[in-house]
C-alpha cells in the first residue's frame, strides 16, 4: 500500500533523471581523467535514454518508467582535434560538467520538494 | 562499499599520473645543465609514459568500455645530446664540444603548463562530485 506513495510517474521520472545525471558525472570524470590518453574516445550518456524517458513519461505508466536503465556509450559525434585520436576537449567537458551539476541541483530540489509535499499531505503541517 | 562520490576512481589515478609528470618535468628543468651525471654522461631527459587498460564499463553490461589510467612509468628520452662549443669546460671533448642534456626548455615549460592545467581540471571534477554528493545527502531536508 505504501508503494503507491512512491509510484507516481513524476516522482519515478525524477529519480531516473537523477540516476542518469550521476552516471553522466562518472562519464565526464572519466573523460577528464583520460584527457591525455592517446586514442581515447569520450563517453557520455547514451542518447537513446532521453527519448526513452520522454516516451515513458508521456505514457504515464509507472512500470515503464521504472524499467528505464540509463547506460553509457561512446560519443560517436565527437571529433578529434589532435593527432593522437583523443576526442576529449577540456573546455567542453568542463562546460558539460557544470551543466550536469546544475541539472543535479535541479533534480535533487525537485525530489526534495515532492517528498516535503507528500509529508505535508500526510501530517497536515509543513 | 557504498559509493558516495561516484565515478572518481579514475580521477585519483589521473591526479597521481599528473603529479608524477610534474615531478619529472621539475627534475628535467633542474638538470638542464648537468653535463656530468653519475655514469659520466650528460643527463638524459626523462619522459612519463601513461599506461592505460580497458576497464569494464560502469553500467556493467559492457556497452561502453572505458579506458582507465592504470599507472605511469618514467623512461629516458633517447634523442642525442645537444653539443655546444665550450673548450674551457672540463667535460669538453677533443674538439671543444660539450654534450649538454637533450632538454629543450620551451618544451618543458609547455609540458609543465599542460600538466598543471590537467591536474586542475581533475581537481575541479573532485570538487564537483563532492558538491553533488552533498546535494544528494540533503534530499528530504528542509
Amino acid at each position: 500500500m505504501i508503494e503507491a506513495l512512491f509510484n507516481q510517474p513524476n516522482y519515478l521520472a525524477a529519480n531516473k533523471a537523477l540516476d542518469a545525471v550521476v552516471l553522466r558525472e562518472g562519464a565526464i570524470a572519466n573523460n577528464i581523467a583520460n584527457l591525455e590518453t592517446p586514442g581515447y574516445k569520450r563517453i557520455d550518456l547514451a542518447p537513446s535514454f532521453e527519448t526513452e524517458l520522454e516516451r515513458a513519461t508521456a505514457s504515464r505508466d509507472p512500470q515503464q518508467i521504472a524499467a528505464l536503465q540509463p547506460a553509457l556509450a561512446v560519443d560517436t559525434t565527437a571529433v578529434s582535434s589532435s593527432r593522437d585520436g583523443n576526442t576529449v576537449h577540456l573546455e567542453n567537458e568542463l562546460m558539460q560538467m557544470n551543466q550536469n551539476a546544475m541539472t543535479h541541483a535541479l533534480e535533487t530540489q525537485l525530489i526534495s520538494g515532492m517528498l516535503s509535499r507528500m509529508q505535508m499531505a500526510i501530517t497536515g503541517k509543513d | 562499499m557504498i559509493q558516495i562520490l561516484s565515478g572518481i576512481q579514475n580521477t585519483s589515478a589521473a591526479l597521481d599520473a599528473e603529479q608524477t609528470r610534474l615531478d619529472v618535468i621539475a627534475q628535467n628543468i633542474a638538470n638542464v645543465n648537468t653535463t656530468h651525471g653519475v655514469d659520466g654522461k650528460p643527463y638524459q631527459r626523462q619522459v612519463v609514459v601513461f599506461e592505460t587498460s580497458l576497464q569494464q564499463a560502469m553500467n556493467g553490461d559492457g556497452s561502453a568500455q572505458m579506458p582507465a589510467i592504470q599507472g605511469t612509468h618514467v623512461e629516458k628520452d633517447s634523442s642525442p645530446p645537444i653539443h655546444i662549443y665550450e673548450p674551457g669546460n672540463p667535460d669538453a671533448d677533443a674538439n671543444g664540444l660539450v654534450a649538454m642534456p637533450n632538454i629543450n626548455m620551451q618544451d618543458e615549460m609547455a609540458d609543465l603548463i599542460s600538466a598543471s592545467r590537467t591536474f586542475e581540471a581533475n581537481l575541479a571534477v573532485v570538487k564537483n562530485a563532492r558538491s553533488m554528493a552533498m546535494e544528494t545527502l540533503a534530499i528530504g531536508k528542509h
